[in-house]
């Protein structure tokens, strides 16, 4: 009797997510209420973990909780602990749970709603979850080897170094285009600047206060650490009114960018307890408990969709990025969908704390899951603010015209009505001067954040506070990631420089410590002064090349999860990665193809550069223009430079695993499996 | 009421994992040592080393 329940409870499921996905698939006309996507997504994730997890858990992966973790074979009581699956599975998703997905989405939302939709909903299920359950299970069959280590192994050495080298590069562009999410989110506003600025001796003071008078007591400074944040928040209104203040917290986009720069040295020089832990934690607590009233928000709310399902931009014109629905949605939403930067998590400290083998089910393929959903709030968030503000608020002054009337004129053009004074209004009501041209997708996602939180009280009365709230609490935990990213890339570039000279490879030898630090920090520093220099906003040429680059890292994962499923099943279960790897190739190619050269000046890098070298072919521009012009076309052909070279690694890494495979196939090379001896586990269930 | 309590220790579970709070009680205990300032300055300390050269996500 249960079971037949049980069989009909899942029917009306999927009978569920099938209704409601037809429903944002065909319905056309006024403006849908977010819920039709909330149903949808929720219904299909429900039954992809049901049933599609449960089969790779079972069939394809066949966990086995009588197999000793690593987390109890090696248990140390630091890095090797098991822990509760659903505590582990909060880690985990606070670990994944970046910047990406809410940034993507918003920018993917000049498509309309329906791209961006349907790829967080089947992307997540059947690419991203996937790679990062299959991973996670290999590392941890693996003692918790990293997908460095894993490439190496089950590829080959080529493959090792590669991934490195790859991951790298990602890093640098990574932190770049973050941090310049940051900058066009805080430049000319004095209340945001000094939010954020405050959130640096407050996370001195949190490391202070932990270290030496409450040691151990984390929870609590944190808890001290997000009182004087909101504290902070108030503070910022009083300086933007301020007439003698507001001016010194007004910066520009230059002068931000070099702030970032050099904040991101310091931060990887200094002591670790006195920023960066600090900051770590406060972040973490930030963004879940932002994650979760958004959740609540728009579940209270229900906000209406106002962008249409499509909008004119699908032909490649849009002026955010370039380029059609295919490829550039699927680089776009990277994180959310499949994100290449989760196999490094998966391949970290997770695999070394799960308790049983199949907890690996819910925290790999279930968190991703969850981030997914994380994703489709944003898009939900973006797509609920009239379609005018949006396009206002994320078109770069390079394309909509400079001045408030240009931009107006442009954007309703273009079937999109929206006026100067209901721009200014709106400005008004959050305590900015102006929120044309912050392209980024941060202001126009914490637009969208505040009104659906000033509509469950308050009104427009406190819409300045949450759209600051929203904005801190996106710029803490990027600059958190800057931080610990500049980290993250010395010891990559530390590792990598050992091999020619010894002193460089320590970490604690200062000249190789400065050294490092400041080369990481000046290669993503160049990449985010490009961006805030460049008339278009930058957003539009660094974010397809990050999508790419992390896009391309999980053509990599793929790769190693493909070849070890190979040799486990041989053909039978290949399809399971073998599908998202192909898929993702050919997204990722293709974008890397067309951005490199693409004939419109919009989509390819070489193609604007002689579009800018035509222009100075054809004279008449000031000393200053030339000298303008000349760095961009330099610019546009150092992306292409670095796109190519993304290309060319990710094509090694894929070539070395055809190799490999056909090797298994042909029976000419060992299909051996890696993994760790079997040992019988003696940890009972009531021990995590 | 039970489940409600169950749920709630169950958050406050996960907020002291996340503020590695549990790593350190784990940490005294394979330890056998004492809590104190400088026996949790040498657990912070080992344990953002470690973490450090840990990738973070987009």
């Amino acid at each position: 009797m249960k079971k037949i329940f049980q069989h009909l409870l899942w029917a009306v499921v999927a009978a569920m997510a099938a209704i409601a996905l037809g429903a944002i698939a065909l319905y056309r006309g006024e403006a849908i209420n977010s819920m039709w996507l909330v149903v949808a997504a929720a219904c299909t994730y429900a039954v992809g973990f049901r049933f599609y997890g449960k089969f790779i858990a079972a069939r394809v992966l066949a966990l086995d909780d009588q197999r000793a973790t690593p987390a109890e074979r090696l248990r140390d009581g630091h890095d090797f602990e098991p822990t509760n699956k659903w505590i582990l599975f909060g880690h985990h998703f606070a670990a994944i749970a970046g910047p990406g997905p809410l940034v993507g989405p918003v920018l993917a939302a000049q498509f309309g709603y329906l791209p961006g939709a349907l790829w967080i909903i089947a992307g997540a299920v059947l690419g991203g979850a996937v790679q990062d359950f299959v991973i996670l299970f290999a590392s941890m069959r693996r003692d918790g080897k990293s997908l460095g280590q894993m490439a190496r192994e089950e590829i080959g050495k080529i493959g090792g170094f590669t991934a490195l080298l790859t991951v790298l590069f990602i890093m640098i562009i990574l932190l770049a285009v973050i941090a310049l999410v940051v900058v066009n989110a805080l430049k000319g506003s004095p209340w945001g600047t000094f939010t954020i600025a405050a959130t640096m001796p407050i996370a001195v003071f949190m490391g202070i206060y932990l270290r030496y008078l409450r040691p151990g007591r984390v929870l609590e400074t944190s808890l001290i650490g997000l009182v004087l944040v909101v504290a902070a928040i108030f503070g910022g209104q009083a300086v933007s009114l301020s007439p003698t203040l507001a001016p010194l917290f007004t910066l520009s986009g230059v002068a931000l960018a070099l702030a970032i720069i050099l904040y991101g040295f310091l931060a990887s020089a200094l002591p670790v307890w006195l920023l960066l832990a600090p900051r770590g934690y406060l972040s973490t607590f930030a963004k879940l408990g932002v994650i979760f009233l958004l959740a609540a928000g728009i579940l209270l709310v229900r906000p209406g969709l106002q962008l249409p399902a499509f909008t004119r931009f699908t032909d490649g014109t849009g002026p955010i990025f370039g380029g059609k629905i295919f490829p550039f949605c699927f680089i776009t939403i990277a994180c959310g969908a499949v994100s290449g930067f989760h196999s490094l998590i998966s391949s970290g400290t997770t695999p070394k704390m799960i308790g049983k083998e199949r907890h690996a089910w819910p925290i790999g393929y279930g968190s991703m899951l969850v981030e997914g959903f994380v994703a489709l709030m944003a898009l939900i968030a973006a797509c609920s603010l009239q379609p005018g503000v949006y396009f206002a608020v994320n078109s770069p002054a390079g394309v909509v015209g400079t001045t408030p009337r240009a931009a107006v004129a442009t954007i309703s053009a273009w079937g999109f009505p929206v006026s100067v004074p209901q721009m200014e209004s709106l400005s008004e009501s959050v305590g900015e001067k102006t929120l044309f041209h912050r392209t980024g997708g941060a202001p126009s996602l914490a637009l969208g954040m505040a009104q659906i939180f000033a509509r469950t009280g308050g009104g427009r009365a406190i819409l300045g506070f949450w759209y600051h709230f929203a904005i801190m609490f996106e710029a803490l935990f990027i600059l958190t990631l800057i931080d610990a990213g500049t980290r993250v890339g010395r010891f990559m570039l530390q590792e990598l420089l050992g091999h020619l000279s010894k002193p460089l490879g320590r970490t604690h030898w200062m000249p190789g410590v400065i050294g490092t630090s400041a080369a990481i920090v000046l290669a993503w520093g160049y990449f985010l002064y490009q961006g805030v220099t460049d008339p278009l906003g930058g957003i539009n040429s660094l974010w397809p090349l990050f999508g790419v680059a992390n896009q391309l890292l999980a053509v990599v994962a793929l790769s190693v999860a493909s070849t070890i499923l190979l040799k486990m099943h041989r053909t039978r279960y290949f399809w399971i990665t073998g599908v998202p790897l192909a898929w993702l190739v050919v997204v990722t190619f293709t974008a890397g193809w067309q951005k490199i050269f693409s004939p419109l000046p919009n989509i390819g890098f070489l193609a604007h550069a002689g579009q800018l070298a035509g222009r100075l072919g054809a004279g008449g521009l000031t000393a200053a223009q030339i000298a303008e012009t000349r760095r961009l076309m330099f610019n546009d052909r150092l992306d292409a430079i670095v796109c190519g070279a993304f290309v060319v690694l990710v094509a090694l890494i894929l070539v070395d695993s055809l190799r490999v495979w056909v090797g298994i196939l042909r029976g000419t090379r060992e299909a051996k499996v890696n993994e760790a001896p079997f040992v019988l586990s003696q940890l009972e269930p009531e021990e995590i | 009421m039970t489940r409600l309590r169950r749920v709630g220790r169950l958050v406050l579970a996960l907020l002291r994992e996340l503020a590695d709070e549990n790593a350190y009680a784990r940490h005294l205990a394979a330890h056998g040592r004492a809590p104190s300032g400088k026996e949790w300055r040498r657990f912070s300390e080992e344990r953002w080393r470690a973490r450090a050269v840990d990738p973070k996500c987009c």
